[in-house]
């Protein structure tokens, strides 16, 4: 027994006793300054220091033999060195910065953000709702950042000079091909899609990444919420109709339905209207979100319907008893998606998307037809080398069967139609030369079947950190996009039209107080050219447009200054012409405006339970052709000016009551003008304003959020 | 026979003067954080949970420091350097002890640091998220005190922000300390603080 004692008390003493080996040495950053405060221990002991005000550190270590020293510390890469602890002595270590850091330089040209996919966040879902002139729809509210014109009887983006057409939207980076609903002429459209089914939304408004192709000027990304987090009946009664949702959670699945109804009638029979309705306004419409997590991997199918009708005589100078147009809209669209992780460094995303879109307009006499297919199939790999460099490559494959269908009594019928087909690919790679200097190159080539060529499309981005709180970035990219619809359904072999961006841009972010501004280039070339007044079938078609777009953008974001304040000043100057179309030389078009304004305010006032929201807008006059003077888009409109208030009073968690004006100040907007055919006796082209159908919008709403504990609410959906 | 028991106790020996390290360690790092010398503690707490390889507790505390030292902090970078290296920690944490009541009630009030420093930012964003590992961690244990006190004085803000009733709520406070009267702790240096501020936060209340 005596010797068991012995021998563990032997033990016992050469664990405590045995010899001590000091550990020293610096820990400097790249640039030889000492890094203060850093970690540095033995891996899988005790013994450790910390550095000091000289980067110097020192502790002693029982530990004999090779052993791990772990250096560490906060925005710089952990580093660990293997050596016998003996040698362990004056060391230098460096660290290099952490590109992953919230300070580094980001890749920022071009790029407006809303939700946290992106450091470059400007802007929050919750933005896109609470915006005054908004309405709920996420268009109208990205139509108060810089880099857009106002041209208020469409409702579409129009970025940078280029028409709606050449923005194109993405739902969990799976093409959207119809995502405007369906309105009659000179009758502002609203995105197809509700707000709260996003919780991040990107927008570039040019130089954006080799990913996304087919667009000429902007690409707006919407990703769908990955994960509900409450159970949840959603109950919404507006002045403009009803809506309800449902959630449900299972463990690992979830399901969302939503359905609305809209009928305008009961409004138009209240408040003057200068249209005349047949049928007023109706839609229905549903969606739903399945979601399914994987061990690896998130999947998410999407399915959306949406059916509207409408009827309605609309003032004409040609016609004196005004022009009939009828519409009934049918629109289906699915999107499936997969994003998982394939292995510690691969990662894939991968999805299909599908639009059945059934239009039939009744107009005057004729009746069109036009039934649009399209399909788009993507699959996206990225490898995951270091934080300083991600490589990512892609293919895809977009198909569009349109067919039209024109009958009428009077002039020849005819059926026209085309299949498109194109198939991309791309590789991308995003490397950081240090915290403060990131560069982002893609190249995406492409083949349509249509035109039997391949292109090839280079884009690249460099963002330098030239201060703490700011950068300066460049930005370059070859696009090109397929001739719309409208055209190739007449004239199958035109070629795409192209375009160059040259983006310089300067950032600065410091606590909640945003400062963008933005320089540039773009030209225009292979631009649609043809012979009538509109274009029909049997005109002549060519691709010998071109046109250019120069213009500044700036915008001014600040949250902090002012207590429950957060508001925005967006100002963009644009210098844009253009010959395309019909025109008979290069002319300003009459979608772009010199000057665009905006300013968003919303306040929160915790004595009311409120939110009180402003938004305001600006935009100088756009072109219009007078047919009693000489040229072509010879005179410019008054400019256009809006102001939009909302309220958003919560009468209990859980119950809130909403109320929006959109030009409260009733202003006169003139949106251009319509000539007559034929000039009058005199010899004069008599003419009438474009106005919009109402000067001004009113919205009430109810919404009521029934969930288990009785703490969600709606205040999101708004 | 005799090699056996000399096995055993060279063990049993080792094990003991690995417990004695690691209670050492700890009372330093709890010393350290004691002085307000944070990033010593923290930096203690990290070396002793790398050696811990299973063991949750010191990156447990590891992530509480930096989690409680953010609260009132005023300036976004540091606030998010603390937040971000407490997730860390914290994501350490879980890794080893999967749906651990303590870890989820420190993840929520990770969450509420953000939003005390911008409630119109931030509720939004992370109060649905709070409210879940509450609900949460109250399942799994509906022993734990904490789990209880900081859900009821969660509710209890965010009843005043909405201008509702909070009695409710204080019902649920009160009810947390009964809970802190019963608990025991399951292993040395298991979490064990919240009583204090319960008590002085039902006060307030009450009077």
């Amino acid at each position: 027994m005596k010797r068991f004692i012995v021998i563990s008390c032997l033990l016992m003493l050469s664990i405590s006793g045995s010899s001590q080996t000091n550990i020293d040495g610096f820990v400097l950053n790249q640039n030889k300054e000492p890094i203060i405060g850093a970690n540095v221990y033995l891996k899988g002991t005790y013994s450790g220091g910390m550095t000091d005000d000289t980067g110097h550190f020192e502790f002693a270590t029982q530990s004999k033999g090779k052993q791990t020293l772990v250096v560490s510390y906060v925005s710089f890469e952990t580093k660990e060195l293997v050596l016998d602890v003996s040698k362990m002595l004056s060391l230098e270590v460096k660290l290099k910065e952490d590109v992953n850091s919230l300070d580094a330089v980001v890749i920022a040209a071009g790029t407006f953000s809303s939700g946290d996919n992106s450091k470059v966040a400007t802007l929050k879902p919750l933005d896109v709702v609470t915006t005054a002139s908004a309405l709920g729809d996420p268009i109208a509210a990205f139509q108060t950042m810089p880099g857009t014109s106002t041209v208020a009887e469409d409702g579409r983006l129009f970025v940078r000079g280029g028409e709606a057409d050449e923005t194109q939207i993405f739902i969990d980076g799976i093409r959207v091909f119809t995502p405007y609903l369906a309105t009659a002429n000179n009758t502002p459209t609203r995105g197809r899609y509700s707000p709260f089914l996003f919780e991040g939304m990107t927008f570039s408004t040019g130089g954006y990444s080799a990913e996304y192709g087919q667009a000429l000027s902007g690409v707006l990304l919407l990703n769908t919420i990955n994960e509900p987090e409450q159970e949840k009946t959603d109950v919404g009664i507006m002045s403009v109709g009803a809506t309800v949702g449902n959630t449900q959670i299972w463990n690992k699945k979830s399901l969302s339905v939503n359905v609305s109804y809209l009928n305008l009638a009961p409004y138009n029979s209240i408040f003057y209207d200068r249209n005349e309705w047949i049928k007023p306004y109706e839609a229905l419409s549903g969606e739903t979100v399945y979601r399914h997590v994987f061990k690896n991997g998130l999947l998410k199918l999407y399915t959306a319907f949406d059916a509207s009708r409408l009827e309605v005589v609309q003032e004409d100078i040609n016609f004196s008893e005004g022009l009939r147009y009828g519409l009934q809209n049918d629109n289906f669209y699915f999107n499936g998606s997969y994003k998982g992780i394939l292995t510690e460094n691969w990662s894939i995303m991968t999805g299909l998307s599908y639009t059945y879109a059934d239009t039939k307009v009744d107009y005057q006499l004729s009746d069109i037809t036009d039934k649009e297919n399209s399909l788009h199939a993507k699959v996206k790999f990225k490898r995951f080398f270091s934080n300083r460099f991600q490589f990512s490559l892609g293919a895809e494959y977009f198909t569009t069967n349109f067919e039209e269908d024109f009958l009428d009594e009077n002039i020849p019928s005819y059926i026209v139609g085309f299949q498109k087909n194109i198939v991309a690919s791309y590789a991308e790679f995003d490397l950081f030369f240090s915290k403060n200097l990131a560069l982002k190159a893609g190249l995406r080539g492409e083949y349509s079947d249509l035109e039997k060529r391949a292109s090839l499309s280079p884009r690249a981005s460099l963002a330098y950190k030239v201060s703490k709180f700011g950068q300066v970035s460049f930005a370059y990219g070859d696009f090109l996009q397929a001739a719309s619809n409208t055209y190739l359904k007449f004239n199958n072999k035109l070629s795409s039209a192209q375009t160059q961006h040259y983006i310089f841009n300067y950032q600065f972010n410091k606590n909640g107080r945003i400062l963008r501004a933005e320089l540039y280039a773009k030209n225009y070339d292979d631009l649609i050219k043809y012979d009538t007044e509109l274009p029909y079938h049997g005109s002549y078609y060519s691709t010998e447009g071109y046109g250019f777009a120069n213009g500044l953008d700036v915008f001014w974001r600040d949250n902090t200054t002012i207590k429950n304040t957060d508001y925005w000043l967006s100002y963009s100057y644009l210098d844009s012409k253009r010959d395309f179309k019909n025109y008979e030389n290069e002319a300003q078009p009459n979608f772009v405006n010199t000057h665009n304004f905006s300013v968003v305010v919303k306040h929160w006032i915790e004595d009311w339970k409120s939110q009180i929201g402003l938004s305001y807008t600006y935009a100088s006059g756009r072109t219009y052709t007078d047919p009693n003077k000489t040229g072509f888009l010879n005179q410019k409109t008054t400019p256009y000016g809006s102001l939009s208030m909302n309220w958003a009073y919560l009468l209990t968690q859980q119950k809130i009551l909403y109320l929006s004006v959109n030009n409260v100040l009733g202003r006169q907007n003139i949106n251009g003008y319509q000539y007559a055919n034929t000039p009058n006796g005199p010899g004069v082209f008599e003419s009438r304003p474009l106005l919009p159908a109402a000067d001004s919008f009113f919205f009430v709403g109810f919404f009521w959020t029934i969930s288990e504990k009785g703490t969600d609410n709606q205040l999101d959906n708004l | 026979m005799r090699n056996i028991i000399t096995i055993l106790i060279f063990s049993v020996s080792l094990t003991i003067s690995s417990q004695t390290n690691y209670h050492e360690g700890m009372q330093q790092a709890f010393g350290l954080w004691g002085q307000q010398k944070n990033t010593e503690a923290v930096h203690m707490f990290e070396r002793i949970a790398n050696a811990e390889q299973t063991n949750w507790v010191p990156y447990y505390y590891a992530a509480q420091v930096e989690v409680t030292s953010s609260f009132g902090e005023k300036d976004v970078t540091v606030l998010d350097a603390n937040l971000k290296k407490g997730q860390l920690y914290l994501d350490k944490a879980m890794t080893i002890s999967k749906d651990n009541p303590e870890l989820l009630v420190l993840q929520a009030l990770l969450y509420t640091a953000w939003v005390a420093y911008d409630g119109a930012t931030y509720g939004r964003k992370y109060s649905k998220k709070i409210n879940k590992l509450y609900e949460k961690a109250e399942k799994i244990a509906p022993e734990n005190p904490r789990a209880a006190y900081c859900h009821a004085e969660w509710n209890i803000g965010a009843a005043k922000f909405f201008g509702n009733d909070i009695q409710p709520f204080v019902k649920d406070l009160e009810k947390s300390l009964d809970l802190f009267a019963t608990f025991e702790l399951p292993s040395p240096f298991y979490p064990n603080w919240g009583e204090e501020r319960a008590k002085v936060l039902l006060e307030s209340y009450k009077s």
